[in-house]
C-alpha cells in the first residue's frame, strides 16, 4: 500500500527540499572559496580549505537529493503531524519580535513583555501568575547584573533599564 | 609516585572553599538538568558558559564539568520514575528501571544506579590520572598531520554515530567547519564570509550559537507536544540494595565500567553509546535474558555505570590531545578557550594545578552526587513536577542574558535566536546539530593543522598516509565512511546510533 505521506520527485518532499539547501549552500562555500583564491598546494590560500569544503558539502547535498528521489522521503506536512506546530511558529514570532525591539526598546522594555508572551502562548499560565514572573523575573535579573555584576544591558532610546 | 604527589597537589585545588562551592553548583546543575526531561548537559553548559568568566578557570572548568558527569547521576531519577529518559544517556535504564519503580523496587533501582555510578566515576579517573599523563608524553610527538588525522577520524565517528542518514550528518559537519572559519584568517589575516560586518571579523562565537541550537531550539522542540508524565506516586524506601541486588549488579557494574571508559576515550563515541552497548553485553551475557524489560537489575546497573565511566574517560583526549571527543567536551574546550588556555600534551606538566585540581574536583564531586541522589531524592522528585509552562519562557530570557553576558553584544543575541530557527527547522528535518558544533569547534584547528602539514611537506599529501597513527586514523575514518554502504554494518550503526552526540 502506497503511503501518502512518503513521496518521491515532489515539491512537497522535505528530504528534496533540506538536499537542494544543502547543494546552494555547497555551491556559495566553492564560490566564496574561489573569490578568497585557493594558493597553491605547497602553500594553500585562505579559500582552499572552504573550496574543498564546499565541494564535499555538494556531494553529501547530492546524496541526499538521490535518496530523496529514489527511495522517497516523507513530505514536509508529515513532519508536522500530530504537532501542536502554532506554538513554535509563535515561539519564533516572539523571539524575532523580541530581537526587533531590543536595541531600540531596551531590556526591560522588550523582555518583560516578551515574558507575559511565552508564558501565556506555550501552554497560558494564569494571569495572576504570568503578570508577577513577567515583571519580576527580568527586573530581578537586570537588577543583579546592573547593580551586583556591573554589566551594562542595553537602555534603548528611552534609556530605562 | 609522582602521581600520588600530584594527587595530593590536585586536592589543595580542589579543595579550596571557592572551588569546592563551584563543585557543588556545578554537581547540583548537573543532577537537575539530569532530572529535568527536555535540557540536557549540552543546553546546561551553554547555558553557563558565559558564567565561568567570572572566576578562576579551575572553577569554571570544575563546574562545567561537574555539570556533565552530574547530569548522568540526575538522567537516571526521571528514566526510573517517570520513564522518560532526563537525557540522551539514560535512555537505556528507562526500560529495566521504571519496570522496577513500577513492581515498588523504585529504591533498589535509584540506589544502584547511584552505587554502580560512583563506582563508575571512581574508576574512571583512576584510570585518568594513570592514562593521561603518559598519553600526553606521547603526544608531544604528534605533528599537524597525526592531528589533523585524529580530528577527521573524531568528527566521523561522531557522523558515524548521529541518528539518521550519514551524508546528513557529514553535510552538518560540513556546515560546522564552514562556520567555525568565519572571521579572520589566522595565517593571512584575509576576512572570510564575514559580509562587511565588522561583529564576524572575530568569528561567530560558541557560546551563541550553542545556546541556539540546543537552548532555543529545544524549547521549541518542546513546545510541540504536552509533556505529560507519569510519576511514580508511591515513597521511595529501601534505597540501600539487598545482598542479592549487589550479587546480581556486581559483574553488570564491573564490565559496564570498563566497556564505558573505553568506549568514552573514543573520540566520537560518548556516554550514549556505553550505556547501550552495556545493556546489549548484559543481556547477551545474562542467564535469564527474557527477564530484561521486565525489571532486570542488571538492566539499571550496567548501563548506569557505563555512562558514567564514559563521561570520565572523554575527558582524556581533551586533557592529553586537546580534541574534544564530543560535543560536550566541545564547550569544555571553549571553556578553557575562553581563559586564554589551550588543553593539549603540554597542559599536565604547565599547568598541573589546573589539570590536578580538575581531576580530584571530579572526585569530590562524584562524593558529593552521592549524597545528593540518595538522601535528598525526594527534592529531585518534587522538582519532577515543576510546570514546563513557567520553565521554558525562563529557560528562554536566561539564554537572552547569558549570551548578551558572554560578549557584551546585541549581535550574538540575533546570531543566538537565528541558530536557535534554524536548529529547530534541521532537527524537524533529521539534522542532529551535534556533528555541527564539533565541527564547528574543531574546524579552524583542523584547517590549521592541514595548512601547516602541506606546508612542512612541500604539498605532498602522502605525509598524511606515510605517518603510521595520521595513516591508521585515516583508513579507519575511511572504513567507516563506506561501512553504510553495506546493509549488514548499516543495520548495526542504526543500533548504536545516537540522539544528541553527547
Amino acid at each position: 500500500m502506497n503511503d501518502p505521506t512518503n513521496v518521491k520527485l515532489r515539491l512537497s518532499n522535505s528530504e528534496l527540499w533540506g538536499g537542494l539547501i544543502g547543494l546552494a549552500l555547497g555551491g556559495f562555500v566553492i564560490w566564496s572559496g574561489l573569490k578568497l583564491k585557493l594558493g597553491t598546494i605547497n602553500d594553500p590560500g585562505s579559500g582552499y580549505v572552504l573550496f574543498y569544503t564546499g565541494i564535499l558539502m555538494c556531494v553529501f547535498a547530492g546524496a541526499i537529493i538521490v535518496s530523496a528521489v529514489t527511495e522517497g522521503g516523507p513530505t514536509l506536512a508529515s513532519r508536522w503531524e500530530d504537532m501542536r506546530w502554532s506554538k513554535p511558529l509563535l515561539l519564533i514570532a516572539c523571539l524575532t519580535a523580541f530581537s526587533f525591539a531590543l536595541e531600540p526598546l531596551g531590556f526591560l522594555l522588550s523582555s518583560i513583555p516578551l515574558m507575559l508572551l511565552l508564558l501565556r502562548l506555550i501552554d497560558p499560565v494564569r494571569w495572576t501568575l504570568a503578570v508577577p514572573i513577567a515583571v519580576l523575573v527580568p527586573s530581578g535579573m537586570w537588577w543583579v547584573l546592573k547593580r551586583l555584576l556591573l554589566i551594562q544591558l542595553p537602555s534603548g532610546l528611552f534609556g530605562i533599564g | 609516585m609522582d602521581t600520588l604527589v600530584n594527587v595530593a597537589h590536585g586536592f589543595g585545588v580542589a579543595l579550596l572553599p571557592i572551588n569546592l562551592l563551584y563543585c557543588f553548583i556545578g554537581v547540583f546543575i548537573g543532577t537537575l538538568v539530569g532530572v529535568l526531561p527536555g535540557i540536557g548537559p549540552i543546553s546546561a553548559m551553554s547555558l553557563l558558559l558565559p558564567v565561568t568568566l567570572s572566576g578562576t578557570p579551575e572553577s569554571g572548568i570544575i563546574m562545567m564539568a561537574g555539570i556533565y558527569y552530574g547530569s548522568m547521576y540526575g538522567g537516571s531519577t526521571t528514566s526510573i520514575l517517570v520513564n522518560i529518559p532526563g537525557e540522551a544517556a539514560s535512555v537505556v535504564t528507562c526500560i529495566d528501571g521504571h519496570q522496577m519503580a513500577k513492581q515498588g523496587r523504585a529504591g533498589p533501582a535509584l540506589g544502584i544506579a547511584a552505587f554502580g555510578s560512583f563506582a563508575a566515576g571512581t574508576f574512571a579517573l583512576v584510570a585518568l590520572m594513570l592514562v593521561a599523563p603518559k598519553l600526553a608524553s606521547i603526544a608531544i610527538a604528534f605533528g599537524p598531520a597525526e592531528y589533523f588525522s585524529l580530528m577527521v577520524l573524531g568528527l566521523v565517528v561522531l557522523t558515524f554515530l548521529t541518528q539518521g542518514s550519514m551524508p546528513k550528518a557529514l553535510l552538518m559537519a560540513c556546515i560546522g567547519v564552514v562556520l567555525g572559519l568565519v572571521g579572520l584568517d589566522s595565517i593571512t589575516a584575509q576576512p572570510r564570509l564575514t559580509f562587511g560586518r565588522m561583529e564576524l571579523i572575530d568569528g561567530i562565537g560558541l557560546v551563541p550559537v550553542v545556546m541556539g541550537l540546543f537552548g532555543v531550539a529545544e524549547v521549541l522542540l518542546n513546545t510541540e507536544q504536552a509533556i505529560k508524565r507519569d510519576i511514580i506516586n508511591t515513597k521511595i524506601t529501601h534505597l540501600l540494595p539487598s545482598r542479592e541486588d549487589w550479587k546480581a549488579s556486581a559483574g553488570p557494574v564491573g564490565r559496564g565500567t570498563i566497556l564505558g571508559f573505553f568506549l568514552g576515550i573514543l573520540p566520537g563515541g560518548g556516554a550514549v553509546v556505553a550505556s547501550f552497548a552495556s545493556y546489549a553485553l548484559e543481556k547477551r551475557l545474562s542467564k535469564t535474558p527474557e527477564r530484561f524489560g521486565h525489571g532486570a537489575i542488571e538492566g539499571v546497573a550496567g548501563p548506569e555505570s557505563a555512562n558514567n565511566a564514559a563521561a570520565g574517560g572523554a575527558f582524556i583526549p581533551l586533557m592529553t590531545l586537546g580534541i574534544p571527543p564530543n560535543v560536550v567536551m566541545a564547550l569544555l574546550l571553549g571553556a578553557f578557550v575562553i581563559h586564554g588556555l589551550q588543553p593539549g600534551p603540554l597542559l599536565i606538566t604547565q599547568n598541573p594545578g589546573l589539570f590536578w585540581g580538575i581531576v580530584a574536583s571530579m572526585y569530590i564531586g562524584n562524593v558529593m552526587l552521592l549524597i545528593l541522589n540518595l538522601p535528598m531524592i525526594g527534592m529531585w522528585v518534587q522538582l519532577l513536577k515543576l510546570p514546563y509552562n513557567i520553565l521554558f519562557p525562563l529557560i528562554i530570557l536566561f539564554t537572552i542574558l547569558g549570551v548578551y553576558c558572554s560578549s557584551n553584544n546585541v549581535f550574538d543575541v540575533y546570531v543566538m535566536i537565528a541558530f536557535g530557527i534554524i536548529g529547530y527547522f534541521m532537527r524537524k528535518l533529521g539534522y542532529e546539530p551535534a556533528p555541527l558544533v564539533l565541527a564547528f569547534v574543531l574546524g579552524p584547528m583542523m584547517e590549521n593543522n592541514l595548512r601547516k602539514s602541506l606546508i612542512l611537506s612541500q604539498g605532498d599529501l602522502w605525509t598524511f598516509v606515510q605517518r603510521p597513527i595520521s595513516g591508521a586514523c585515516l583508513v579507519l575514518a575511511l572504513v567507516l565512511l563506506t561501512a553504510p554502504l553495506l546493509p549488514s554494518l548499516r543495520k548495526k550503526r542504526e543500533l548504536v546510533a545516537l540522539d544528541e552526540g553527547a
